[in-house]
């Protein structure tokens, strides 16, 4: 029983309740075999005294804000994972000689894998000697048998190798698994030393722990080097519903990569391009942070993702460089580690420094026999993917021998039985005090100009005995502390980086894709600002009660130019109907709960692209519980509160687009956006609101100039009840009227002015819209407003029908100009078969 | 001995012009002890921007087109004459017991076999399939006796039944229902045997088709076909055709050989274009000397000829396949651009296949 006896009286407090949960014997990371404290814990633990409880409670809140701010600007979501943010954030010591066994144990780990790769997709000595049985590589599903006979390549296999790492009860480190074909977590690791290091500054400084920058200052310059001068680094992520996105955006940032998805990419003459909205744009070192399957569409087009490019062919001619290479899946996960004694001598002859946590290939028989004669401490995983997802699974323990037997057999190629034997103890803080818990790691490796190199450090977490690694994410941050002047000296800060970075090589490419989702997201918040101004001008007219306002027929058709007519009610009944049917109905496309629904979906695509007080204000308007479940219209009031709220969060959208973004191509796809749906439904408002037959003017004008939120400019200007020629100069010519459609037409012009243009002369879109906006200009109030022997204005109706054309041609040209590259590539041929 | 023209054209129509295609054909056939390639040509029309070609891991003859200018219509034709190679019948039961087989083809020197020893996700055996193999498969048995056996039981115990089946199918579902077309028999005979390890191959060809008697040729509608081949340590690979239920002879012609349909299927590609898709597949195979007499025939109009005559039973089985691809969402609307593209992201988010969340392996 370890005692407490040796630890030293100042710290007794601090380790008051810690030895009666140690297990007996079992290695601990703080305290020795007799109980006494590991020096290299001292400086964390003497100020963890001096902080006492209150002191570090208020260093753990501190983190916890630090991570969610973190959280907040890279989760897609926008919402940080508070549960994530809440991890222990205890730090762990360890010493720097026992890090020098680490460190090069990892990088033998990744010489190893390297070599393995290479040979299995090369000459296949390991299988033709023997060392590898057959099964380990055709019978696993993730050995990419096209990627075999290639001509040699240049590029290694691995640029970047994580290793998930714990230490045995035992004292001894074992490898849990090998992360190896898309790593990618240094996004974690950053983000996470950046935060503790914030929080635990003065033990972080008094400790002279060494930085992990100087590491991925070499990775960089390594990239840079294979980027050349005309190239593009990527990071290539599987887009915001990747549960890895926050790593993949935060990296990205930190490496001056451009974050992009599979379909960003597409693959001409050997070369891999980025789809821009200046073209194709050469692309020459990717970040591959999405799997091998899911990223090879001529090869393995039944598990590529939609919109994947052939990735395949730029890697074998040269042009692209992979980190890591497509393939590396063979020996990803546990599928080294039956044989990396065996491998690690066939390969580097070399003994293997760190031994892998038990691990049996289940397409060996006789290993098929000791896992079901110790069902209870094996579990079974797929081999080079990890935990078997699908719930119906067998286990070792439940399953009935004969039919475990059966599916062992079957399929055991691509599995294998892992144990994890009892951990190392480490201090985690709970409640108030501090516990042994067990732990392990994931440290995170790369090539460099000078070889591997280990970032000094790592991401910890508290693990249940006998599970899988848990997911990366935020964790007990790792510390080393340095031993000489030359570790402990502070690598360049992560601001000057990203300014260096950041401007010289991502500036100027805007992704097709981002511009056709912020010509969306212009185009998405202007329908829902004219559905929520429809809805307040008729409960407005609605509660106003003058006679001549509240016509059912009025409010009816202003509601009915977004909500699809309904015949089968009249009077009062159909304008319940529209509101409600405006306010809560999925199936109603110009409805808000669609539009606030694509509202968001848009917003959150486009996020990186837009500030942070845009998209506060899209988060807030789409969140807003309110819309849930929406006042019903009899209760005017409510819904005119929520109404008002709404359009006040997009115009602090549309307010703070303008502010905060330079006029860049970001601004203008989601201005043409915002100009051409607002000259669309102007159109539409035109259509069913003017010169109707038989009706009094006046109240028609008066719909619509409320509409269009331009009755304070009528009242102001001409002080009477609107009159038709002096509406359609306000509505449709007036060039000051931001409402009105020639200013829109205006502005779509501007936008198309300074969009890039390949060619000698103006292009199609800008000729249709200076056309369009010359014919408005022309156009003259009076003869605008002129009606027909039946009521009707037919030279507004000529112009309405011009205008609903060209800009329903000009969004059509833009999606052919801009867009056209973000249409994802569709699979042929399987369809194709003749069934013979 | 018999030399045979083959002509395969698949065409696509797009709904709307086709931006950018890129395409891998597997097409032109091999020379092997089977079968000598005179003469193949493949064209691709419109003219590809870029065409490359390799030999992959089966040793197949691999090429890339692709098509970067805006183009409707697409189509890729193979023309080639191959004649057929007479082949000493290897003695069945003469082979090796099918355990020994399964042993040699895990040691170092079998490593070439054991390439197509483990099943792959459309050769997947469940224990109803390993109990089915098992049946042919007794202690001891020579293994190419034993693999004839289990084709001619599939043959017998499976129905031919064009449509019941997709290119996806997996031998696991068409097994269930004993029911398929030739891709679907032949993966069947896959799974068996590979539940075994036993090295067993697909094989993707042609068949040519004979016209019952009286009846003239019908040009276009010979169909692509499949069938296994079996690995004996001694004699090499013995190809069945399971779903003829016999030994591939002088109508077949071998065009590619992987470990299942993925691995060999003719074309495959990704297009990017916003209308839909419309294909038509047709494959001809006729020997010389029946071209010469149809040449000799239309100099005398036989009205005959005009009425096409009904598709005839086992050995010619297939009509020909024209599925129209459904309608891409347009991407210029919100509503449901937006909505597939969320799809999209909904299949890439790992959800495709079992993917836990930080798989980042």
């Amino acid at each position: 029983m370890p005692a407490v006896a040796r630890l030293e009286e100042d710290l007794r407090d601090l380790f008051a309740h810690y030895s009666a949960h140690r297990t007996d014997r079992a290695h601990d990371e703080a305290l020795d075999g007799e109980g006494g404290l590991r020096p290299h814990w001292r400086g964390l633990m003497d100020w963890a005294r001096r902080a006492g409880p209150d002191g570090y409670e208020a260093v753990v809140g501190e983190t916890r804000r630090l991570r969610l701010e973190s959280g907040v600007a890279f989760d897609p979501t926008g919402g940080a994972d508070v549960a994530a943010a809440a991890a222990d954030a205890f730090p762990v010591v360890i010493s720097p000689e026992e890090w020098a066994g680490i460190s090069a144990g990892v990088m033998q780990r990744a010489r190893l894998i390297e070599a393995a790769l290479a040979d299995l997709y090369g000459p296949r000595t390991a299988l033709k000697e023997g060392m590898l049985p057959p099964g380990m590589a055709f019978g696993n599903p993730d050995f990419a048998l096209w990627r075999t006979g290639w001509p040699e390549q240049d590029a290694p296999w691995l640029t970047l190798y994580e290793m998930d790492l714990a230490r045995g009860a035992d004292g001894r480190w074992m490898v849990l698994a090998d992360r190896v074909d898309a790593p990618l977590g240094d996004g974690w690791m950053v983000a996470n030393r950046v935060a503790s290091s914030q929080s635990f500054a003065e033990p972080f400084l008094s400790g002279g722990i060494r930085r992990i920058a100087g590491h991925y200052q070499g990775l960089q310059q390594l990239l840079e080097e294979a980027t050349g001068l005309d190239g593009r680094l990527a990071l290539m992520s599987g887009g915001a519903r990747d549960p890895r996105y926050f790593s993949h955006a935060y990296f990205a940032r930190y490496m001056g990569a451009a974050l992009i998805e599979p379909a960003d990419v597409t693959v001409r003459e050997g070369g891999a391009f980025v789809k821009t909205v200046e073209g194709l744009k050469p692309l020459s070192v990717l970040l591959r942070g999405v799997h091998s399957h899911h990223l090879e569409a001529l090869f393995q087009p039944a598990t590529a993702t939609v919109g994947a490019p052939a990735l395949s062919l730029a890697q074998r001619a040269g042009r692209l460089r992979l980190a890591n290479g497509l393939g590396a899946s063979a020996f990803a996960y546990r599928a080294m580690a039956p044989f990396a004694h065996a491998l690690s001598q066939f390969f580097l002859d070399e003994d293997l420094r760190i031994a892998d946590a038990p691990c049996l290939w289940m397409g060996d028989p006789a290993a098929r026999e000791q896992a079901m004669d110790e069902p209870e401490l094996w579990r079974l995983e797929r081999i080079s993917r990890g935990p078997l997802q699908n719930r119906d699974a067998p286990t070792l323990i439940q399953s009935d021998r004969d039919a475990l037997a059966g599916f062992l057999r079957r399929h055991g190629e691509r599995l294998a039985a892992v144990a994890t034997p009892p951990l190392s103890t480490t201090p985690a803080w709970r409640s108030g005090a501090l516990a042994p818990r067990q732990w392990m790691m994931r440290v995170f490796a790369s090539l460099t100009p000078g070889g591997w190199s280990v970032a000094p450090g790592g991401v910890a977490t508290l693990v249940e005995p006998g599970c899988a690694p848990p997911p990366l994410g935020f964790g007990k941050d790792v510390w080393i502390p340095a031993r000489t002047a030359e570790e402990a000296r502070p690598a360049p800060t992560l601001e000057r980086r990203l300014a260096r970075t950041h401007l010289r090589r991502t500036g100027g490419d805007l992704l097709s894709r981002v511009a056709d989702d912020l010509f969306w997201l212009g185009r998405t918040a202007e329908r829902a600002d004219v559905t929520l101004r429809a809805l307040r001008g008729v409960i407005d007219r609605m509660v106003s009660g003058q006679e001549e306002d509240d016509s059912p027929e009025v409010l009816a058709a202003i509601l009915e130019i977004q909500a699809g007519p309904n015949d089968n009610r009249a009077g009062m009944a159909r304008v319940r109907d529209a509101i409600a049917r405006l306010t809560s109905d999925h199936h109603e496309p110009m409805g808000l709960a669609p539009l606030l629904g694509a509202l968001r979906r848009t917003g959150q695509r486009a996020r990186p692209y837009l500030s942070e007080e845009s998209w506060r204000s899209i988060d807030r308007l789409t969140t807003d519980t309110g819309w849930r479940s929406p006042p019903p219209p009899q209760n005017a009031s409510a819904l005119l509160r929520l109404i008002d709220e709404s359009l006040l969060a997009l115009a602090a959208f549309a307010g703070t687009t303008q502010e905060n973004l330079t006029r860049n191509h970001v601004w203008r796809f989601l201005e043409l956006g915002r100009s051409i749906e607002r000259g669309l439904s102007f159109a539409r408002a035109a259509e069913a609101l003017a010169g109707r037959r038989n009706e009094p003017d006046e109240s028609w004008l008066r719909a619509w100039l409320t509409l269009l939120d331009s009755r304070t400019a009528y009242r102001t200007r001409y002080m009477t009840v609107p009159a038709p020629a002096p509406c359609m100069d306000l509505l449709v010519l007036d060039e000051h009227n931001p409402r009105s459609l020639v200013y829109q037409l205006m502005r779509i012009e501007e936008a198309l002015n300074n969009l890039p243009n390949p060619g000698p002369r103006r292009s199609r879109e800008l000729r249709l819209a200076m056309r369009v906006l010359m014919d408005v200009r022309l156009a003259d109030p009076e003869q605008l407003a002129e009606e027909d022997e039946d009521g009707r204005r037919p030279a507004l109706s000529a112009l309405i029908v011009d205008v609903r054309a060209a800009l329903a041609e000009l969004s059509d040209e833009l999606a052919r100009s801009f867009f056209a590259h973000t249409q994802a590539p569709s699979r042929v041929g399987l369809r194709g078969r003749l069934e013979g | 001995m018999s030399t045979l023209r083959i002509l395969h054209s698949t065409r696509y129509a797009y709904g709307a012009p086709a931006a950018f295609s890129q395409h891998l054909l597997r097409l032109t056939p091999p020379s092997n002890a089977e079968q000598t390639v005179l003469e193949a040509e493949v064209t691709v029309s419109p003219h590809p921007q870029e065409r490359a070609g390799y030999t992959d891991a089966f040793g197949n003859a691999l090429e890339t087109a692709t098509v970067t200018e805006p183009h409707e219509t697409l189509e890729i034709t193979l023309r080639c004459v191959v004649e057929r190679l007479e082949r000493e019948e290897p003695m069945l039961g003469a082979s090796t017991p099918w355990e020994q087989a399964a042993r040699m083809a895990m040691a170092p020197a079998g490593l070439e076999a054991a390439l197509y020893a483990y099943p792959t996700p459309l050769t997947d055996a469940d224990a109803e399939i390993e109990a089915y193999a098992r049946e042919s498969f007794e202690p001891g048995r020579p293994v190419l006796e034993a693999a004839r056996e289990l084709c001619a039981r599939i043959h017998k115990d499976f129905k031919y039944l064009p449509g019941s089946t997709t290119a996806e199918t997996p031998a696991g579902a068409s097994f269930a229902a004993r029911e398929g077309v030739c891709q679907d028999f032949a993966h069947v005979m896959l799974a068996a045997m590979r539940a075994l390890r036993l090295p067993c191959a697909y094989v993707s060809g042609y068949l040519r088709t004979l016209p019952p008697p009286g009846r003239a040729r019908l040009v276009g509608a010979d169909a692509t076909h499949a069938w296994a081949s079996v690995w004996d340590p001694s004699v090499g690979w013995v190809q069945f055709d399971p779903t003829n239920d016999m030994q591939p002879g002088a109508d077949h012609v071998m065009s590619a050989m992987g470990r299942d349909y993925a691995d060999c299927a003719p074309v495959t590609g990704l297009v990017v274009g916003s209308g839909g898709q419309m294909l038509s597949v047709s494959v001809d195979v006729a020997s010389l000397e029946e071209l010469e007499a149809e040449r000799d025939a239309a100099l005398i109009p036989d009205p005959a000829d005009a009425a096409p005559a009904p598709p005839a039973p086992p050995l010619q089985p297939a009509p020909i396949a024209s599925s129209p691809a459904p309608e891409t969402p347009p991407v210029n609307d919100p509503a449901t651009g937006a909505a597939a593209r969320a799809a999209q992201a909904t299949l890439h988010g790992l959800s495709q296949d079992d993917t836990p969340p930080d798989d980042d392996v």
